[in-house]
């Protein structure tokens, strides 16, 4: 039985057996006492009557004394009428409202409720655990491009936000540990439209928990975690987690991405940031030496990529015994023991010089002063912040705009952990050829990111952009598949041809296709294509469903490829078929 | 002794007792038949009823369904009678009498499962 019910049922059996016993006893009173009639005869009042009488008089409705006015022995019963049917009714009031506040009972009613909403799901969703920070980036990512979502998280307050926040779907969700096997149950981890979890809880241990019982419990979902530690992060991949993302590694990669190439990381920014972010100016990056204040797991991850690229890097950390460990690995870089926040540090660091300088503790308040400090004495240096709060965004994002007109360049480079995530994710599971497109472009050169950038904003550049990938299956491109049995030869062109209007092209690009396994980076108009080849688009959102057109609908194929109309309905072609050979007897 | 199971009990027998009272007796026959007792037989069959919610066991749900079977079959005979009596005013004739007693019946069997499935319900504990 359902548990709203059995909980009402339960509490309210000592009302109902009130009001029964109450009823009862005076709708007895009511037949047994002897009345009179208009003509002056004893009259009885029957059961039906009495049951009328007793009605009105408990919900104080109050009809008066009918059908005959009332003798004196019935009016003093009908006093213990008014008063004990009344009183026990509003007994039984106060016990309803009474459950209606209880807790217990409302937690109930919302269980009750999500259970529906995951019922009624006939949309694919995503099951995400955590509505922290990185959560709620991740919620909005999705729910942007019309993806459901269900939200399981533990405290109520954050959730809380979920109803105010404006999202463009009803996001079911739940208070409840996610690490819970129970719970991911009842958020419809079995349910057939589950398209994955996605575990950001602040805590490592409860991702790796939601993880694995995610994995034993639909062992086909896929599976996409935050971690900030190698060991959870090795654990995690050893049972078949199909996405891990740390944040600090991925923010190291990113950060490679602008050393190597500063147009590239534009390309990544742009892309992965879709479908809220425009095209920003390109960045320019001094030669020079970097300056690397903190050494925890965020320095080291950087580090990591300055020293493979060989550019000379200063490092300035309070720790001691970092600088010892540092030093016992031979590494032949510089360590300063200092926070970095003063004139003194930074000037023996080289910040005169310095092209750029990372600020990478784990305290925004001196991260803050790092970056102020800094740019007090070389207001060139690129700047390059982590961000632990997201209460202090305001701050941060102030560094970027102080003294400067919107079109200048960027200096400055925050990384925020729920943003990095949050896109990686959402690159994952919506658009899962970004990531071969971004790591088959880092092996590109510095050249190859310019000329695409400039392809790029001059197709796309000053909107938004949508990034899709299109699967030449009979399901998802059926007209396609079908033309190519019947031997067609059809062209990348052809696809990005407006079906509205052939001579108009559609403003999108072609960023990759993927034919047996192959890789081919920014394919050519001219390619022909082949059933079961996978094609990453770059446009937007519209184009995407101008394009939907010539996929599904053979008249729009022929269309853009210049094919005269085929009749569809039987008249039609009987009528084409006969006028042809009406034709070809007039040919002859 | 559990006083709970008394009340329980004495509330689901004093049901059947009284449906079997008013049922006994010549079918068509309104003096063999009391409006009293119909009327305590409903009140009864309510009390057994309410007594019988939230109870998640099989048991107990078979045990609401016999009680709602009963009570359903005890209101339509009282509405009947109502109809009869104030509202056709065609009174209460032999037939009318008759779907009455055979509405309560079926109340009665009813009433009467309800009953073996508490005595079942007793057999089964092991004391």
């Amino acid at each position: 039985m359902n548990m709203v019910t059995l909980i009402i049922l339960r509490r309210m059996r000592v009302p109902f057996l009130l009001l029964i016993g109450v009823y009862s006893i005076t709708i007895l009173g009511m037949v047994l006492i002897p009345g009179v009639d208009d003509q002056g005869n004893t009259w009885h009042m029957g059961f039906f009557h009495a049951f009328y009488f007793v009605s009105f008089t408990a919900t104080t409705i109050g009809f008066g004394e009918i059908p005959y006015a009332l003798t004196e022995a019935q009016r003093l019963w009908a006093l213990v009428t008014v008063y004990s049917t009344v009183i026990a009714w509003f007994y039984a009031l106060g016990k309803i409202l009474g459950l209606i506040q209880d807790k217990a009972f409302r937690n109930a009613v919302a269980t009750n409720k999500f259970k529906n909403d995951i019922k009624a799901m006939h949309q694919p969703f995503y099951l995400i655990c955590g509505f922290g920070e990185t959560g709620k980036a991740v919620v909005n990512s999705l729910t942007e491009e019309h993806y459901r979502a269900v939200v399981v998280e533990k405290d109520e307050k954050n959730l809380n936000q979920l109803n105010l926040d404006e999202l463009k779907e009803y996001v079911p969700s739940i208070v409840g540990n996610a690490s819970e096997p129970d719970m991911l149950e009842l958020a419809g981890i079995r349910h057939k439209m589950c398209q994955g979890v996605i575990a950001v809880t602040a805590s490592d241990e409860t991702n790796l928990k939601i993880a694995i019982s995610s994995k034993l419990l639909h062992p086909e979902i896929k599976v996409a975690c935050r971690s900030e530690f190698k060991d959870v992060e090795d654990n995690m991949l050893s049972f078949g987690t199909d996405h891990i993302v740390n944040p600090f590694e991925s923010f190291a990669d990113i950060f490679s991405m602008l050393i190597h190439s500063p147009s590239l990381y534009l390309i990544y920014d742009w892309l992965t940031g879709a479908p809220n972010t425009i095209l920003s100016e390109p960045i320019y990056l001094n030669k020079g030496p970097w300056i690397l204040c903190g050494y925890g797991r965020f320095g080291r991850e950087l580090y990591k990529h300055l020293k493979a690229r060989n550019i000379p890097t200063v490092i300035i950390d309070p720790d001691k015994s970092l600088k010892e460990e540092f030093d016992e690995k031979g590494e032949d870089s510089p360590f300063i023991l200092g926070t970095g926040t003063d004139h003194k540090t930074l000037n023996r660091a080289g910040i005169v010089t310095a092209s750029g300088i990372i600020a990478g503790s784990d305290n925004d308040s001196n991260n803050l002063s790092i970056i102020m400090t800094a740019l007090d004495i070389n207001p060139n240096v690129f700047v390059i912040a982590r961000q632990n709060k997201w209460n202090n965004h305001i701050l941060y994002s102030s560094f970027g705009k102080q003294n400067k007109a919107p079109e200048d360049p960027i200096t400055c480079l925050i990384m925020h952990p729920r943003e990095i995530i949050a896109r990686k994710i959402r690159a994952y599971f919506l658009a899962p050829l970004l990531n071969n497109f971004l790591s088959l472009a880092r092996q590109q050169d510095n050249e190859w990111s310019n000329i695409t950038v400039s392809r790029l904003s001059a197709i796309v550049g000053d909107s938004r952009p949508h990034v899709w990938s299109v699967r030449l299956e009979q399901s998802s491109a059926p007209t396609i598949t079908q033309a190519l049995t019947y031997g067609r030869s059809i062209k990348i062109s052809h696809l990005t041809q407006d079906p509205g209007n052939r001579l108009s092209k559609l403003r999108c690009v072609p960023l990759l296709l993927i034919r047996d396994k192959k890789e081919l980076l920014l394919p050519d108009d001219e390619l022909e294509l082949e059933k079961g080849d996978e094609i990453l688009f770059c446009g937007t959102y519209d184009v995407k469903n101008n394009m939907h057109w010539t996929l599904n609908v053979m008249r729009s194929l022929n269309y853009v490829m210049s094919f005269e109309d085929e009749p569809e309905s039987y008249v039609w072609r009987l009528f084409y078929y006969l006028r042809n050979k009406s034709e070809r007897r007039n040919n002859r | 002794m559990n006083l709970e199971k008394v009340v329980f009990s004495f509330f689901m027998i004093l049901a059947l007792t009284l449906n079997f009272g008013f049922f006994y007796g010549d079918v068509g026959n309104p003096d063999h038949h009391n409006i009293y007792e119909l009327f305590a037989v409903i009140v009864i069959n309510l009390i057994a009823t309410v007594l019988k919610f939230g109870d998640r066991s099989q048991l107990g749900a078979m045990l609401l369904a016999t009680s709602l079977v009963a009570v359903a079959q005890l209101i339509s005979a009282s509405v009947v009678w109502t109809f009869a009596v104030h509202i056709q005013e065609s009174g209460m004739t032999p037939t009318v009498m008759a779907t009455i007693v055979s509405l309560s019946g079926g109340a009665l069997l009813a009433n009467i499962i309800s009953v073996i499935l508490l005595m079942m319900e007793a057999a089964m504990l092991r004391h």
